[in-house]
């Protein structure tokens, strides 16, 4: 068994120091592992990024994130993510990382993700260099998800983007945005490998629960969504804890 | 002359919130007759305060409801088994 804790959309800044980390110090006595999905902080300053370490670090746990839109606010994603990792927290972006847990593999394959929409409304590959170039933008990074996901030898396998990889989960978003939310493509990537679990963040008026087109579950654990410090997901299960289990 | 309560003050106002340093781009804001109704969460206190402030700098007439709630951040309390 495998208990996967995850939550996205945190948005970490000064005034948020202290909030998460009475949740996060029960975290090891609940989960294995704790999945950030993107948006760890506000304007993706190095500031903001030592802020996040401090709340989300050195909890006895491997910590896994992606960065998410407002982490490259600044531009500064590269420093981000070095402030990040010097803190022992590992940032993916099209890789994929494989933890030994209880005797099992896990390996989680990451992306931040970007828009182009689902099936029947979505921006195509045509006309304007800038639209062109923003379908290709959203084409090549979800290759890079594939491609980190098939490069996985594990036993359960976890998928973790910032955009979402299913309308599913958008739900209670304005139609209107769900180009700017997430795209087909990493759906279609997230099912073209034997992916257990897919944890995205960004939509934060949208659902929790959803699947993709192949049939892997999907879960929106951006914290307006979620409205808790994280979730907690069982894989693996040999013995599942009834009293734990949400029926 | 007083600020007019349509569409493009909505925009205003979400243009003021996603490009400063609030960068909250999950508020809702509504008309409601002559008040204008902010609605989302986010992470403080203090962000709520400063966009009621913000918004309220920059359209001082504008009459303003905060429905913005502090999203919990609480350990949970179940585990939801994948299967």
């Amino acid at each position: 068994m495998i208990r996967i804790a995850a939550v996205g959309d945190v948005h970490v800044d000064k005034d948020v120091l202290g909030r998460f980390r009475p949740a996060l110090e029960e975290l090891p006595d609940r989960a294995d592992v704790l999945l950030v999905a993107g948006d760890l902080t506000r304007h993706g300053t190095v500031e903001e990024a030592r802020c996040f370490a401090t709340e989300f670090g050195g909890l006895g746990v491997p910590v896994v994130t992606v960065l998410g839109n407002h982490d490259h606010q600044s531009d500064l994603q590269s420093r981000v993510t070095e402030v990040l990792t010097e803190s022992g927290i590992t940032v993916l972006e099209g890789d994929a990382t494989v933890l030994e847990l209880h005797g099992h593999r896990l390996g989680v394959a990451g992306v931040k993700g970007f828009g182009g929409g689902f099936a029947g409304a979505c921006a195509s590959n045509f006309g304007e260099r800038e639209m062109k170039d923003f379908v290709g933008t959203t084409e090549v990074v979800a290759r890079k998800l594939q491609d980190a996901l098939l490069s996985v030898q594990a036993d359960a396998l976890v998928a973790l983007t910032h955009y979402a990889p299913v309308p599913d989960t958008l739900l209670g978003e304005p139609l209107e945005i769900y180009p700017f939310l997430g795209c087909y493509q990493l759906g279609r990537a997230i099912d073209a490998a034997p992916t257990a679990l897919a944890l995205h963040g960004h939509a934060h008026h949208g659902a929790e629960r959803g699947r993709t087109p192949g049939g892997v579950p999907v879960r929106n654990v951006a914290h307006p969504v979620i409205k808790q410090a994280y979730n907690v997901y069982q894989l693996l299960s040999e013995d599942v804890d009834l009293e734990l289990v949400a029926t | 002359m007083s600020t007019q309560l349509d569409e493009y003050l909505e925009a205003e106002i979400q243009s003021l919130l996603t490009d400063g340093r609030i960068a909250e781009l999950g508020i809702t804001v509504h008309r409601r007759e002559h008040q204008l109704v902010l609605g989302g969460e986010v992470e403080s206190p203090l962000r709520r305060d400063e966009i009621c402030r913000q918004i309220n700098s920059r359209f001082p007439d504008v009459e303003i409801v905060c429905d913005i709630g502090i999203t919990r951040a609480d350990a949970p309390s179940e585990v939801e088994e994948i299967s």
